[in-house]
């Protein structure tokens, strides 16, 4: 986890008080607390003037803000054609089992976030996991868990 | 005129219309799902898909495409069958087939295309979504499994209500309507309801009582204030169903759509009450009626036929007013009366009267062929021309003409919900420029572009800070002024720097909204009864009047004044004469009579030309009217006092004689409303043993031997009209509309009083204002609707000053004033600037008018308790 957290005022005083800042913003406090808090969302629609439900509409239209508080590191494991073809079934299962969530779910010490993509562009390397901004190839059991490892 | 044609036929339509506008016109059913004409097309259900040439060589939205010269138009085609099938089936995959426990069974949209379209089957299947049903918010229940997603509730809401309190959640497939978190917070106005073409959204008030096709249907206008709304009211075995507004329009407030249920109040009066030994007791109408004629006779014989003094209603219909004044000026032969609208409405008619002359019309013929009932039989001609402050107000469906608006003093939705949706289709235009200046902040101050935000009570100061700016400019005034050397030397000491300060709004916003309104070309000014009820609230209407002078365009549409006449007959209660100075269409009367906040003095002080007899028609003195301690004291001297109410009110636990009468669909009559359209409000339900305010008038005026005229509300308002040809042109709202008079407009700049202080030196100010839920204290009686969202009064305060005196939400505040102390659970409100506190005026506990004086503003210490 990052040292020191911006707090959601400081984040606040970074944008002018208009409703088209709402993205904006909602970006911000994802990118900083993993998730957008419900007291957050209400934070940023009084900042920007936006009523609540619209705030919840984008919230839950982009697929990258979650209203849920999400792990540290992410990890997506990728299940498109060529991926499901070399095994990466088998990837998430694992997955699954060591870290104790099922896919699209958070650990509880809120370090992973476990989630199945439908396909990374990236078929020449399949099997595919992406763990944070960074691509596993040809990933098997053993160096996904030997990546993870690296983490903790 | 636009030629094209549509299938096959050459047809000609208006230039700007949709395809789908003309097809409706032309009598071509195009199905749709999504389309509502209350809306602008929304576009996303593409079941209204037509072929065009020339166009892209797929099928386009009609409800999106303009008509355009030349035009071929295909509505049918297999191919359009083919497209319009899937997407059904698309619709219907997911749709919960509760048809028969729906509550939109019988008048569902997507049943009746369905069946339109000929859907055999859905052979189509997906993941079943989770019904998320919403049981917990009220008076609104939602399925989000039976939604169809056309979008029209989240538009109605955002669009024509303002509230954006509902959107989509999600996308796609899994696309879910919301509130964002259970349950709904919103303004409960139930518009969503109405315009939803499936039973997604459901009124709790009409769950499993009826199905559509048993209920007798009646449109008639709406009495839950001066906005002139109609709805129709749906009766099944006697009983109230529901309110439903379909139509084009679909929009109403709360208390229009929930509050009915007032009509069946456990608590309204049955029988009426004769005062026996101190108490109120039951009686026969017969010895009501003989007891109130015997003692009126008794004391006009006595002390001669002025000591019995009226007071009109502003709920009671045209024709009930018209006959009471009647009874006053031709029975008793004295102008001796009033009606509650002294304290807001009249101030307004007053101020605009001092500038724009009293009312004068010309040109007027009577009709001698017989009008339909309820119209007026003076027609309007060309020669017609009217003069004076009658002319200057305007009407609620010009004023989204208008350019620029100044709001002052008003939160407009609460004090009159129609002339905020007005505002809200003005705000579609690039052009519209709307201006608030309030003491807090409202819901319009979101779609402002200039937000002024002034001191309590310091509004015409501020008023009187643009006149400045725009005498500064040199503004030439569009309508023919005088004496304005005169009311140039009355404004010569101001400055804009004194007024900067004792308002609190900048100087530079001043001088914008007066630039604003020097360079509209239809300016409109809306002033709320929240300014009017101000005790110098006359001359609060006159700086605004002074202000209409100067920069108003009376020929351009929408250009005018719209003070709020609140209650549903406010406007008309003084039209018809209910006045001691004017008789009906305000003609002067010889020997006026005293005005109410008079009377009410001379009974305080026990002086001997006080009067010995109070005749009330409704009007609730003690709850309404400023000083309650001094309107106590004086009712309680008058020897006796008739009150005529469905309720018995604090004022009417004080008569001698109550009179129950019939409210809302129980009898028939019109209003008018406060734009001055006439409302007409036919008979629905029985009146079970209670009588019309016309029929009670009646019988005492013929018990007591004066000949008033009878016959009916019809034949009542015939006789009313030929007296108004200030009416000239009025029919019900709905026929065809009223022809406009010429305007023959001039004014006199009339100086204003430019002290506002507030008396007092207690720390923070008390407004008592208006609560969106509530109109006067009709809608605060179990089980009407608007009790569900707002149940008791609570004093708004800004957190700030809550924090400061320790208290948090819902804690029981003591408010102290010159006059009185209540104790009130308080509410945190950040819209309320710090210093400011608000209490709605609408409920018998706590008083609210127990605290103030002469003014709705009143200066006030709180502490815990």
């Amino acid at each position: 986890m990052k040292k020191s957290q911006k707090t959601i005022e400081s984040i606040l005083a970074g944008y002018p008080r208009h409703p088209q800042n709402l993205i904006g913003l909602l970006q911000d406090v994802q990118a900083e607390y993993n998730y957008i808090s419900p007291e957050h969302l209400a934070l940023i629609c009084d900042h920007v003037g936006a009523p609540l439900t619209q705030a919840w509409s984008v919230a839950t239209f982009y697929k990258s803000f979650s209203l849920e508080p999400r792990g540290e590191h992410e990890i997506k494991v990728c299940l498109g054609t060529t991926c499901h073809l070399k095994g990466g079934n088998r990837l998430v299962e694992t997955c699954e089992r060591d870290l104790g969530v099922a896919r699209g779910q958070t650990t509880e010490d809120l370090r992973f976030t476990l989630d199945t993509v439908n396909c990374l562009g990236s078929c020449a390397l399949a099997p595919v996991v992406m763990v944070d901004e960074d691509y596993l190839g040809g990933a098997n059991i053993r160096s996904l868990k030997k990546r993870l490892s690296k983490l903790e | 005129m636009v030629n094209l044609t549509i299938d096959g036929r050459a047809v000609q339509t208006k230039k700007g219309q949709t395809i789908l506008e003309a097809c409706d016109d032309l009598g071509i059913f195009v199905p749709r799902l999504c389309y509502h004409p209350a809306l602008k097309p929304i576009g996303a259900c593409r079941i209204c898909v037509v072929e065009v040439k020339p166009g892209p060589p797929r099928p386009l939205p009609a409800c999106a495409t303009y008509v355009a010269e030349g035009q071929e138009v295909v509505t049918a085609s297999p191919k359009l069958d083919v497209i319009r099938l899937e997407l059904m089936k698309l619709v219907l995959i997911n749709h919960a087939l509760e048809c028969p426990v729906c509550d939109k069974g019988g008048e569902c949209e997507l049943q009746d295309l369905t069946h339109a379209i000929g859907v055999p089957e859905v052979d189509l299947a997906a993941v079943k979504l989770p019904p998320n049903q919403d049981y917990e918010s009220q008076l609104v229940e939602r399925h989000p499994d039976r939604c169809v997603t056309c979008g029209r509730c989240i538009h109605i809401c955002r669009d024509r209500v303002g509230a954006m309190a509902i959107n989509f959640t999600l996308r796609g497939y899994f696309t879910e309507l919301t509130s964002g978190a259970v349950p709904l917070d919103c303004e409960f106005c139930g518009s969503c309801i109405d315009i939803c073409p499936v039973g997604a959204l459901i009124n709790k008030q009409f769950k499993y009582r009826s199905r559509a096709w048993e209920v007798t249907k009646t449109e008639m206008a709406c009495p839950f204030c001066g906005g002139g709304c109609t709805y129709e009211l749906h009766v099944k075995d006697g009983k109230v169903m529901r309110v439903f507004n379909g139509g084009d329009k679909v929009v109403l407030c709360g208390r229009g759509r929930f509050g009915w249920p007032v009509v069946e109040a456990p608590d309204r009066l049955k029988t009426p009450l004769i005062r026996q030994d101190g108490q109120l007791q039951e009686a026969t109408w017969d010895e009501a009626l003989d007891l109130v004629a015997a003692k009126f006779r008794q004391i006009t014989e006595a002390a001669g036929l002025g000591a019995i003094y009226g007071v009109g209603s502003p709920r009671a219909t045209n024709e009930a007013n018209y006959l009471f004044q009647k009874f006053f000026r031709q029975g008793l032969g004295t102008n001796n009366l009033d009606n509650p609208g002294r304290y807001t409405y009249i101030r307004a008619l007053q101020g605009l009267a001092a500038v724009f002359g009293p009312a004068q019309v010309s040109g007027v013929e009577l009709d001698p062929s017989r009008p339909p009932a309820f119209t007026s039989p003076y027609p309007v001609t060309d020669d017609a021309k009217g003069k004076g402050f009658p002319f200057v107000l305007g009407k609620i469906d010009d004023l989204p003409k208008a350019d620029v608006v100044l709001v002052v003093g008003a939160d407009v939705t609460p004090e009159l919900p129609p002339l905020g949706w007005a505002l809200l289709e003005a705000r579609e235009r690039d052009a519209f420029k709307l201006i608030v200046a309030n003491n807090r902040r409202t819901k319009f101050d979101r779609y402002a572009d200039l937000s002024m935000r002034c001191q309590p009570g310091t509004e015409r100061l501020l008023v009187a800070g643009i006149i400045k700016a725009l005498l500064a400019a040199e503004v030439t005034p569009a309508i023919r002024a005088s004496g304005v050397e005169e009311f140039k030397e009355s404004l010569k000491k101001l400055t804009l720097k004194d007024v900067a300060k004792k308002t609190g709004v900048e100087e530079a916003a001043i001088k914008a909204a007066a630039d604003l309104l020097a360079q509209a070309l239809a300016p409109a000014i809306i002033f709320g009864a929240e300014l009017l009820a101000q005790d110098k609230g006359q001359e609060n209407a006159l700086a605004l009047a002074d202000l209409f002078l100067l920069v108003g365009k009376p020929g351009a549409p929408g250009s005018a004044l719209y003070p709020v006449a609140e209650k549903n007959n406010t406007r008309g209660v003084c039209e018809v004469g209910v006045l001691p100075d004017f008789g009906p269409g305000f003609a002067p009367v010889d020997k006026p009579g005293a005005a109410l906040p008079e009377v009410l003095a001379l009974l305080e002080k026990g002086d001997a030309a006080a009067p010995q007899s109070l005749y009330l028609l409704g009007g609730d003195l003690l709850r309404f009217a400023p000083n309650h301690k001094q309107v106590e004291k004086a009712l309680k001297k008058v020897p006796f006092i008739v009150v005529q109410d469905a309720f018995l009110t604090e004022t009417a636990k004080l008569a001698h004689v109550v009179l129950p009468v019939a409210v809302h669909a129980e009898q028939e009559g019109t209003f008018i409303s406060s734009d001055g359209t006439l409302g007409y409000l036919p008979r629905a339900l029985s009146a079970n043993g209670v009588k019309p305010d016309c029929l009670i008038i009646h019988e005492i005026a013929s018990r007591m031997g004066y000949s008033i005229p009878t016959g009916g509300p019809a034949n009542i308002f015939k006789d009313l009209a030929k007296a108004m040809p200030l009416w000239a042109g009025l029919a019900p709202k709905g026929s065809e509309p009223r022809a406009d008079f010429g305007k023959d407009l001039s004014g006199q700049l009339v100086p204003f009083d430019l002290d506002v202080s507030l008396p007092g030196r207690r720390p923070l100010t008390l407004l008592v204002g208006k609560s969106l839920q509530h109109s006067g204290s009709f809608t605060t009686h179990h089980p009407c609707g608007a009790l569900t969202v707002t149940p008791r009064a609570e004093l708004g305060m800004n957190p700030d000053d809550a924090q400061g005196l320790g208290l948090t939400e819902g804690d029981a505040a003591k408010v102290t004033s010159s006059q009185g102390e209540i104790s009130v659970p308080i509410t945190l409100n950040p819209d309320l600037p710090p210093g400011l506190v608000f209490l709605p005026e609408h409920f018998a506990d706590p008083a609210a008018n127990a605290l103030t004086l002469n003014s709705n503003l009143v200066r006030v210490t709180i502490s815990k308790g």
